[in-house]
C-alpha cells in the first residue's frame, strides 16, 4: 500500500526537475530489502541539487547525473539511503523503517485512506502478486490460508464458486458471504446456480439451481462473477474483517468486506505483458482406490437351474444360439459384489452386445477392467495472456487492458473461456476538478461444466458410488467413438433390451449431455472529484455492475432419463449512486480531524426467465424449446428488485498521531422490509492508541498499537418475503392449476442486527523483523432474518421470520518474521491462525408461545440433515449413529459399538448429532525465501476438525468398489466367500450385554460396509487437513542483463504449483474441502470432484 | 464554512426521498390470490398422484403388500423406508400440497368472484372438505396421531399432534356435515373438478361410500360407532357400480399423466417385478388361474401364470412378470375409491351384523366389479371356486386392491389376513403396521413429536394404530 501511496504522491512532487546536462545516464531498480519486490514511487534525488526523479510502477528509474555524485533514495516507510554513483546501473535495496510504520497509509471502507495509526479495526492486506502467483481460475481461492479470520471453501468444479466467509457464520440461512468491492464498486458474487442463495448484494436469491446444487440433487455450478477480476490487475486486497471496519457499507458489508484495489497507472508509458500456461492433473489421493478382485453384481441372486453357474452371480442366457447356456455379466447391476475375477471364466460382457466392439458376440475372460475410472480424467490446461498499457501525465492517466483466460477441465469436453477488456482513465479538468471513469467487460463462455451432486450428469458420482470393476473405461471411450457417438453403456438393461438402465456411458454423458453458458459482465464507474480547498473534498460517483447470462442444459436422446433441453436467461443489475464529502483538517498542531458525510443509493434487479421442454425431445440433437414433445410448461419468470437508501457520516480525531477516536453512523432505508421497520441505523466507534509513539527510546520496539471497537450492522434480508403468493402450474387440460408458495412469508419482519466487539494488539520488534497482530472479537447476530423450516403440517416448508441469536467469538493471530535478511538471502515467514467459536444462543418463539430448539437447515439424501440447535454451534450434522452399551448414540468407529443379534450394528434414531461442520481452527504458514534474484514462496494451509458426511462412501462401500470391502476375514478366508465356504465378517463391536460380538455376517452380497447395514455416522469423517497449498519459484532477470534488451524494462519468470500435496487428511478418497457449492450448506459430499494439482509457468515482460 | 454545509444539502434531500418501496418488494410475476377452483384442480391431481404413485420415494405400499418386488435396489421390500425418506414425502404431499391448498381454497371460496351463487359455494366448500377428510384418513391410518386441530395455523409453527381416534371421530362428523351441505340440484366446480366434473350427486355418493369405508375401518376399535356409521352410510346411498368410482382420468401429456407411467415407462427403469406372494395367489385359486393375472401382469409364463420373485430378494427383471399394460398407460385413471371395495365392505358389514343383507352376494359383487374394472370378463366360475368366507373376503379384497397398495396395506393390517411373511433375510423390522414420522418432524417440531411418539407407544413401524386391534399372525 505504501508503494501505491507514493505513486499518487508523485503528482505532488513533480516540482522536482530533471536535468540533462553533460551527465551520465544512470538506471536502476529500487527493491524492498525484505521481499525483494520493486518499489514504485521512490524519490531519487541527486544530493545537493534539485535534480531528481521517481521510480516507475516496476521500481525502475533513469536519471542523468553528474559523474561521482551521490543519490539520496527515500520513501515513506523506508529508511533513506545515500549511494554514490559508480557506474551506469545503481540498484538499491531499501530497508523498512520502523519509525515510520505508523504513517503507512491504509485504505479503509469506501476507499478512504487513513494512516496505520488512525486505523482502529482489524484489516489485513495481501498484495496482488500473492494471489496472482498461484494462477487459479478464481483469484479468490488464492486468499485461502493467507488472511486470519477468512475461511474459503472451494469446490473443484471447473470455474466453480467459492464460499468466502469472514469470522464465521453469522446468518443461519441467509447470506454469509463477504462483500467484494473493486475500486469502490460493490460486486455481486452470487453466481446463478452457484448455490449462493442470497449472495448478491440485494440478498436476492439468484441461484436458479441453488437448491439442487447445494442440497446435492444435481445442477451445475456456474461459478461466481467475482472470478471475472483479472488477478494480474490486482494491486492489493484488503480484508476488513469486522463490522467496525465495514459499517459504512451498510447491510451489504455486514459479513465483512474484501476490498480490491486494481493497479493504477504510473507516470509515463508502461506496458506489461503476461503469459502463463498451466497444466494439471487430478490428485489421486482425492479419488477412490478400487478393489480389483470382484466384478459386477449385487450378490449371488441368480438361481441357475442348469448348473453352469453354481455361484449364482451370473445371468444365464444362450447368447450364441448354440442351445447351451452361457455366462453373462449381470449387466443391469451397477455394483461390484459379483463373481471373483477368474481369467478362465468366459463371460459375455457389456461389449459383447455392442456391435461396434471387437468383442461383439464374444465371451471374454472375467477379469478386472484394465483401466479403472481413474483413467477417465484428463489433464486440465489453462492458458492466460494479458496485456496492460498504462500512461500517466500532468493531467491524466489511462489504463487499457486485455486478458484472455482459457481453461479446460479434468473431465473431457469441458472448457471455460474468458475474455476481458478494461479501460480506466482520470483527467484533471481544472486544478480542483478531476473526472474519472472505468469500464470492464468480461465475456465468459462455458461448455461442459461438471454436473454436480447426485445426478446422471455427474459422472464422478458413478465412479464413486455405482460401478462394475470389470468395466474398462478405455474401452467405453473407444466404443463411444466407434459407434459414432452412441450411448454404448456398460449398464444395459438386459441382453435382450439394450438400453442403458441406470448409468450412461460416461463419455456419452460428457459429450452429449453437456451444458453451455455465456455471461456478459460489465462493471465500472464514472466519478467526479472536486477538491474545494485543502481540507474539503467532494466526490460524486455512479457505479454499475451488470451481467446477462444464458444457461443451456441438455440431455440427449438415448440417455438414462428423459431427453430434455432447459434454458435460462438471467439479467442482473446493481447501480450505486454515491455522493461523498470528506474533510481533513488539522485543528491545531496536535489534533487532526477527518470527517465524512455521504449518500448511497443502491438499486438491484434480478430477472430470470427459465423454460424447459416437456416430456422429451421430438427430434434428436436439436436443442430448442420448440423441439418439445409435449407443450412446454410456461416459463418460470422472476423479477426481484431491491433498493437501499443510505445516509452516513463519520469523524476521526487523531491526537499527536497516536491516539485516535473514530466514529461512524449510517442509516439505511431498505425496500425489503415493511415500511414501519425498514429504517435502521448502525453506529461504530473505534479507539486506537499507538503506544510505541511514547516509547521511541526503545529501539527494539518498532511499532505498537492497541485498538478497541464496537459496531452494529443491520441487515434487511432478502426482498419479497413479506407477502404470500400463489403460482400457476401447467393446466390440467383446460383447467388451470394453482398452489401456494412453499414458504410462509411474514409481514412483520424487522432487520437483523450484528453487534460486534473487537480488541486488538499489534506489535513489531527489531526493525519489524518480528511482529504480531492479535485480535479478539465477539460478534452477536440477533433477530436473524431467515426462512425457518417448519413442520409441513403448517402447510409450508418454511416461514420467513426473525429468529435466533448467533454468536461468533474468536481470536485471530497474525505473526510475521524475517529470520534472515541480507543482500543475498531474505527469508520471511508469515503465520496466521483463526479460532472461531460459534454458538446458537437463542431461537425464536412462535406466536403461540412455543420455543424453537432446533432449526433444520437442510435435509440431505442418506437421511442426514444439517441443523442449528439451541446451545450448539451452527451446522450440526444429524443422522443415525451407532449405539453404545447404554443405548446412547455413539459416533466413534471403535469396539464400543453395539451389535444386535443379527450381527449388524444397532442404530440410534436419525436425530442423533453425528458431527458439526465448523473447524476447530484454521491457519496458514507462508514462507518466502529470496536468494539473489530467485524467490521461493510456499504456503501451508491447515484446517483442524469439522465434519463431512460422504454419500460417496455411503453408497460406494455398499456396492463394493473400495478395497475395504474385500480381503480375508479372521479365519483367513476371503470374506466375500459365502458363509458356508468360510466367508463373512464379524463386525467389530460388542453385544448388548457387553460381550465381544461373535456373529459372522455375509459379505458375498452388497450391504455389509455400506448404507444398508450401517448408520449415517459411519460415513462422517473429520474434515481437517494439512495442505501444501501453493509454491512458486520466481526469477527476476537482473537489471544489468535487462538493460541490454532495449525497450524491455523487466522480465520475471515464475513457475508455480497449486494444491501440490495434501500432507494430511482423514476423509478417504476425497478432498475434505470439496463442497457441493458455495453457500451455508456445507459438510456434505456427493459425487465429490477430485482436486487438481496445477503447475503453471508464468512470464511477465514489462516495456 | 457555512457555504460548504449548503453543499451537503442535496445529499440529505436525496436520501430523504419517499419511494414506493411496497411495490418494489412485490414480485410482479406471482399472484396474490387465485380462483379457488384452480386450487382444487391441483389438489385433486396431487392427491390422486399420492395414492396412485409407484415411485419408490413416495409410495411403496405395493412392495409392502408383496404385490410387487424390487429388482436391484430392494431396500423398501426389506422395510427400509429411511434411506429415501419415504415417510417425509407422503407426509409433505398430503399436508403441504393437498390439505393446505384445500384449506386455502376454503378460505377463498366465500369471496371468490369467479364462483356465482351461495348454493354453489356451499357445495364447493363441502367437496373441498370431503377431500380434506379423505387426505386425513390416510395420514391417521398411516402415522397414527398427527397434527390436526393446530395444523395450517400461521400463528402456530409447532402444531401439536392430536389423538388419532379423536381426529377420526371428528372426520366422521365432518363427512356428515358435508353430506348435509351438498345440494344435488346446484352446481359445483364444473370441469375444474377433475374427479367428478362437478357432479354433486356423485360427490354425495362418494361421501356416503367414504363414510362406509371409515366406519368399517374402525369396526374392531369401536363396533357400536362403526355400526351406526356404516348403517347410516349404506342407507344414504353408497356406490352401486363402477360408474360411481372416484377416478381421476389422467392426460396423455406430462406433467398430467398417470404417475405410474412416469415411474415405470417414461423413466426407462426396470425396478419392479411381480412378487411371489401375489403371484402364488393369482396362479392358484383352487385350481384356477385368476383371470385378472394377465391384466395385472405381463410377461407371464407359457401357461399364463405370473412369475413372481420372492419378497426381499433381489431379482432379475427379465426373469419375472411385470406390471400389465392397463395400469402403466399414461392415461390410466387414478383410483381413489371404487365400487369393489364398497361391496366388500358391505359383505363384511353384513357378516358383522352392522347391516342386513347377503354377505356372499356383496362378496360376489365386489369380485365382479374388480373383474369388470380390469376387463377380466365374467367372474362366476371364479367366485364358485373361491366362495365367500372371512378369509376369502380378505384375500379377494387384497387381490382387488392391486394398484391400490395403500388401501391394501390398511386392510391387511385391520383384517390380519392374508398373512404377509417378512422376507426371509435382511428385513429391517417385522411387517410394518405403521410408518414412522418424518425425521424432519423430530428436528423442527421436537416437543410435539416426542409427545406424540410416546402417546402412540413409540415411533416405530411395529406400533399398531388404534383401529388395528389384533396382532397379525407371524
Amino acid at each position: 500500500m505504501k508503494k501505491l501511496l507514493l505513486v499518487s504522491l508523485c503528482f505532488l512532487l513533480l516540482s522536482i526537475t530533471q536535468t540533462f546536462a553533460q551527465n551520465r545516464a544512470v538506471t536502476g531498480t529500487v527493491t524492498g530489502l525484505e521481499d525483494g519486490l520493486p518499489i514504485p514511487g521512490v524519490t531519487i534525488r541527486v544530493k545537493g541539487t534539485t535534480t531528481g526523479t521517481q521510480t516507475s510502477v516496476n521500481g525502475k528509474y533513469t536519471l542523468s547525473v553528474p559523474e561521482g555524485s551521490t543519490l539520496i533514495i527515500s520513501f515513506i516507510g523506508y529508511a533513506s539511503q545515500e549511494v554514490q554513483v559508480r557506474g551506469p546501473v545503481v540498484n538499491v535495496r531499501l530497508a523498512m523503517s520502523s519509525k515510520q510504520l505508523g504513517e503507512v497509509v491504509v485504505t479503509g471502507a469506501l476507499g478512504l485512506s487513513r494512516t496505520r495509526n488512525q486505523q482502529a479495526y482489524a484489516a489485513q492486506q495481501v498484495s496482488g502478486d500473492e494471489v496472482s502467483k498461484q494462477r487459479g481460475s478464481n483469484f479468490v481461492s488464492g486468499l485461502s490460508g493467507k488472511v486470519a479470520g477468512l475461511e474459503i471453501r472451494q469446490n473443484n468444479a471447473l470455474g466453480g464458486s467459492t464460499n468466502v466467509v469472514l469470522r464465521g457464520t453469522k446468518s443461519l440461512l441467509g447470506n454469509n458471504q463477504a462483500l467484494f468491492v473493486v475500486d469502490g464498486v460493490p460486486m455481486n458474487n452470487g453466481g446463478p446456480g452457484s448455490g449462493n442463495a442470497g449472495t448478491n448484494n440485494a440478498g436476492a436469491n439468484t441461484g436458479t439451481n441453488a437448491g439442487t446444487v447445494e442440497s446435492g440433487r444435481g445442477g451445475y455450478d456456474y461459478g461466481s462473477p467475482i472470478a471475472d477480476i483479472n488477478p494480474d490487475d490486482i494491486e492489493s486486497i484488503t480484508t476488513l474483517k469486522g463490522a467496525a471496519g465495514s459499517a459504512l457499507y451498510g447491510s451489504i458489508g455486514a459479513n465483512g468486506v474484501i476490498m480490491i484495489t486494481t493497479k493504477k497507472p504510473g507516470k509515463g508509458l508502461g506496458i506489461t505483458f503476461n503469459s502463463s500456461v498451466g497444466i494439471g492433473s487430478v490428485d489421486k489421493s482425492t479419488l477412490p482406490t478400487y478393489q480389483h478382485e470382484y466384478g459386477a453384481g449385487y450378490g449371488p441372486i441368480y438361481n441357475d437351474k442348469t448348473g453352469i453357474d453354481p455361484s449364482g452371480y451370473f445371468l444365464i442366457r444362450d447368447i450364441n444360439g448354440d442351445g447351451k447356456n452361457d455366462l453373462v455379466t449381470p449387466l443391469q447391476e451397477d455394483a461390484s459384489y459379483g463373481h471373483k475375477f477368474d481369467p478362465n471364466l468366459m463371460v459375455y460382457q457389456w461389449d459383447a452386445f455392442a456391435p461396434s466392439s471387437p468383442n461383439y458376440g464374444k465371451a471374454t475372460p472375467w477379469v478386472a477392467g484394465a483401466n479403472d475410472p481413474l483413467s477417465f480424467f484428463v489433464h486440465p490446461v489453462t492458458n492466460n495472456q494479458s496485456l496492460f498499457i498504462t500512461n500517466g501525465g500532468e493531467n491524466g492517466t489511462f489504463k487499457l487492458g486485455y486478458t484472455r483466460n482459457n481453461q479446460t477441465g479434468f473431465l473431457p469436453n469441458s472448457n471455460e473461456l474468458r475474455n476481458s477488456v478494461d479501460f480506466a482513465s482520470t483527467y484533471k479538468i481544472t486544478s480542483k476538478l478531476t473526472a474519472g471513469a472505468s469500464v470492464n467487460y468480461t465475456r465468459t463462455d462455458g461448455i461442459g461444466r461438471y454436473g454436480s451432486g447426485y445426478q446422471a450428469e455427474n459422472v464422478v458420482r458413478n465412479f464413486r458410488q455405482w460401478w462394475q470393476m470389470n468395466t474398462d473405461v478405455k474401452e467405453l471411450k473407444d466404443q463411444y467413438f466407434a459407434s459414432g457417438g452412441k450411448n454404448v453403456t456398460w449398464n444395459w438393461a438386459s441382453p435382450t433390451n439394450l438400453v442403458p438402465i441406470y448409468q450412461d456411458n460416461p463419455y456419452f454423458t460428457r459429450y452429449q449431455n453437456y451444458e453451455t453458458d455465456r455471461r456478459h459482465h460489465y462493471f465500472g464507474n464514472v466519478n467526479l472529484n472536486y477538491r474545494v480547498n485543502d481540507w474539503l473534498n467532494l466526490l460524486g460517483r455512479v457505479t454499475v455492475d451488470n451481467y446477462t447470462m444464458l444457461q443451456e442444459e441438455r440431455r440427449a436422446f438415448g440417455s438414462v432419463g428423459i431427453s430434455a433441453y432447459t434454458r435460462r436467461n438471467i439479467n442482473f443489475n446493481e447501480t450505486n449512486l454515491d455522493f461523498l464529502a470528506t474533510v481533513d483538517k488539522n485543528i491545531n498542531n496536535d489534533l487532526n480531524f477527518k470527517g465524512l458525510a455521504g449518500v448511497n443509493i443502491r438499486k438491484n434487479r434480478y430477472e430470470l426467465i427459465s423454460a424447459a421442454t416437456n416430456g422429451g425431445l421430438i427430434i434428436p440433437n436439436v436443442y430448442a424449446l420448440a423441439n418439445s414433445k409435449n407443450a412446454p410448461a410456461a416459463p418460470t419468470e422472476n423479477d426481484i428488485r431491491q433498493e437501499v437508501d443510505g445516509l452516513f457520516a463519520g469523524a476521526t480525531f487523531t491526537w499527536k498521531k497516536m491516539l485516535v477516536l473514530d466514529g461512524t453512523l449510517r442509516r439505511d432505508v431498505n425496500s425489503a422490509l415493511p415500511s414501519y421497520s425498514n429504517k435502521y441505523y448502525y453506529p461504530s466507534v473505534n479507539l486506537g492508541f499507538t503506544f510505541s509513539e511514547l516509547l521511541k527510546q526503545y529501539s527494539w520496539l518498532s511499532y505498537g498499537k492497541v485498538r478497541v471497537n464496537y459496531a452494529e450492522v443491520g441487515n434487511g434480508g432478502q426482498p419479497q418475503n413479506t407477502k404470500n403468493f400463489y403460482s400457476f402450474g401447467t393446466p390440467f387440460g383446460s383447467n388451470p392449476q394453482s398452489f401456494i408458495g412453499l414458504t410462509q412469508n411474514n409481514a412483520a419482519l424487522k432487520p437483523e442486527r450484528t453487534k460486534s466487539k473487537e480488541a486488538g494488539l499489534e506489535m513489531q520488534f527489531f526493525n519489524s523483523r518480528l511482529g504480531f497482530d492479535f485480535t479478539y472479537y465477539d460478534a452477536k447476530t440477533v433477530d436473524g432474518l431467515l426462512p425457518v423450516a417448519l413442520s409441513t403440517a403448517t402447510g409450508y416448508n418454511a416461514t420467513y421470520i426473525n429468529s435466533g441469536t448467533l454468536r461468533n467469538r474468536g481470536v485471530e493471530v497474525v505473526l510475521n518474521g524475517t529470520p534472515v535478511s541480507s543482500k543475498l538471502v531474505t527469508w520471511k515467514l508469515g503465520v496466521n491462525f483463526t479460532k472461531n467459536n460459534n454458538k446458537v444462543l437463542a431461537l425464536y418463539t412462535d406466536p403461540s408461545g412455543q420455543q424453537s430448539t432446533n432449526l433444520l437447515l437442510s435435509s440431505f439424501q442418506g437421511g442426514v440433515s444439517l441443523n442449528a440447535a439451541l446451545g450448539r454451534p451452527y451446522g450440526d450434522i444429524r443422522g443415525t449413529a451407532f449405539t453404545d452399551i447404554n443405548g446412547k448414540p455413539y459416533t466413534k468407529k471403535d469396539d464400543g459399538r453395539v451389535v444386535d443379534a443379527t450381527g449388524y450394528y444397532k442404530q440410534s434414531p436419525s436425530t442423533s448429532t453425528i458431527g458439526n461442520i465448523n473447524p476447530d481452527w484454521i491457519g496458514g504458514i507462508t514462507n518466502s525465501v529470496r536468494v539473489k534474484d530467485f524467490t521461493l514462496t510456499f504456503l501451508i494451509d491447515i484446517r483442524k476438525g469439522g465434519s463431512v458426511f460422504s454419500l460417496d462412501t455411503y453408497y460406494g462401500m455398499d456396492t463394493g468398489l473400495y478395497p475395504e470391502t474385500v480381503g480375508n476375514n479372521d479365519l483367513g478366508n476371503p470374506s466375500r466367500n459365502t458363509l458356508a465356504a468360510g466367508g463373512g465378517v464379524i463386525v467389530p463391536g460388542i453385544t448388548a450385554s457387553g460381550a465381544k460380538n461373535t456373529v459372522r455376517v455375509r459379505n458375498d452380497a452388497t450391504g455389509l460396509y455400506g448404507y444398508e447395514h450401517n448408520p449415517a455416522a459411519n460415513f462422517v469423517y473429520d474434515a481437517g487437513y494439512v495442505k501444501l497449498r501453493e509454491a512458486a519459484l520466481s526469477y527476476a532477470f537482473p537489471q544489468t542483463l535487462v538493460s541490454k534488451w532495449g525497450a524491455i524494462k523487466g522480465v520475471d519468470l515464475a513457475v508455480s504449483g497449486r494444491n501440490l500435496w495434501i500432507i494430511h487428511k482423514n476423509v478417504p478418497y476425497s478432498d475434505p474441502e470439496e463442497t457441493l457449492g458455495a453457500g451455508n450448506l456445507q459438510g456434505y459430499q456427493s459425487g465429490a470432484f477430485p482436486t487438481v494439482r496445477m503447475f503453471t509457468l508464468n512470464l511477465k515482460v514489462r516495456f | 464554512m457555512k457555504k460548504y454545509i449548503w453543499a451537503l444539502l442535496p445529499l440529505v434531500m436525496l436520501g430523504a426521498c419517499k419511494k414506493d418501496f411496497e411495490n418494489l418488494n412485490t414480485n410482479p410475476k406471482l399472484f396474490p390470490t387465485v380462483p379457488a377452483p384452480t386450487l382444487i384442480t391441483q389438489a385433486e391431481r396431487v392427491l390422486s398422484n399420492t395414492v396412485t404413485s409407484a415411485n419408490v420415494n413416495n409410495n411403496v405400499f405395493r412392495l409392502v403388500e408383496q404385490q410387487w418386488q424390487e429388482t436391484t435396489y430392494n431396500d423398501e421390500s426389506l422395510y427400509n423406508f429411511d434411506t429415501r425418506n419415504i415417510n417425509r414425502q407422503m407426509w409433505n404431499f398430503l399436508f403441504r400440497d393437498v390439505l393446505n391448498n384445500l384449506k386455502l381454497a376454503k378460505d377463498i371460496i366465500p369471496n371468490d368472484p369467479t364462483i356465482v351463487g351461495d348454493a354453489v359455494k356451499k357445495n364447493d366448500l363441502a367437496i373441498a372438505d370431503l377431500l380434506q377428510v379423505y387426505g386425513f384418513y390416510y395420514l391417521v391410518s398411516t402415522f397414527g396421531d398427527v397434527p390436526y386441530s393446530q395444523a395450517f395455523d400461521s400463528a402456530n409453527n409447532f402444531p401439536k399432534y392430536d389423538d388419532a381416534a379423536t381426529i377420526y371421530k371428528d372426520l366422521l362428523k365432518r363427512v356428515d356435515a358435508d353430506i348435509a351441505a351438498l345440494t344435488v340440484a346446484s352446481a359445483s366446480y364444473g370441469t375444474a373438478d377433475i374427479i367428478y366434473g362437478g357432479s354433486v350427486a356423485k360427490w354425495k355418493k362418494f361421501a356416503y361410500s367414504l363414510k362406509l369405508k371409515m366406519g368399517m375401518t374402525i369396526a374392531d376399535y369401536d363396533a357400536a360407532l362403526a355400526k351406526t356409521t356404516v348403517l347410516d352410510a349404506v342407507n344414504g346411498g353408497v356406490f352401486t357400480a363402477n360408474a360411481d368410482n372416484a377416478t381421476l382420468v389422467y392426460l396423455a401429456a406430462t406433467p398430467n399423466t398417470n404417475p405410474i407411467w412416469v415411474d415405470l415407462v417414461q423413466s426407462g427403469r426396470f425396478d419392479f417385478v411381480a412378487c411371489s406372494t401375489l403371484a402364488n395367489q393369482l396362479n392358484n385359486n383352487n385350481g384356477l388361474i385368476d383371470p385378472r393375472a394377465s391384466k395385472y401382469f405381463k410377461a407371464l409364463d407359457a401357461v399364463g401364470k405370473v412369475l413372481g420373485a420372492d419378497p426381499g430378494v433381489k431379482a432379475n427383471y427379465d426373469s419375472f412378470s411385470h406390471a400389465g399394460d392397463i395400469m402403466i398407460a399414461p392415461t390410466a385413471p387414478g383410483l381413489l375409491l371404487d365400487y369393489a371395495e364398497v361391496a366388500f365392505y358391505q359383505a363384511e358389514a353384513v357378516a358383522k351384523g352392522f347391516i342386513a343383507g347377503d354377505a356372499s352376494a356383496y362378496y360376489a359383487k365386489g369380485i365382479q366389479a374388480s373383474f369388470d374394472y380390469w376387463t377380466a370378463g365374467d367372474a362366476t366360475a371364479f367366485i364358485a371356486a373361491n366362495p365367500y368366507s372371512t378369509n376369502n373376503l380378505a384375500i379377494q379384497k387384497w387381490v382387488a386392491n392391486y394398484n391400490r397398495g395403500w388401501d391394501a396395506w390398511i386392510e391387511t393390517r385391520r383384517l390380519d389376513f392374508p398373512v404377509l411373511y417378512k422376507p426371509a433375510t435382511g428385513a429391517f423390522s417385522d411387517f410394518p403396521v405403521r410408518f414412522k414420522y418424518p425425521v424432519d418432524e423430530a428436528n423442527v417440531n421436537p416437543a410435539n413429536y416426542k409427545a406424540a411418539s410416546a402417546a402412540i407407544g413409540g415411533d416405530v413401524v411395529t406400533t399398531r394404530l388404534f383401529f388395528d386391534k389384533n396382532v397379525m399372525p407371524k
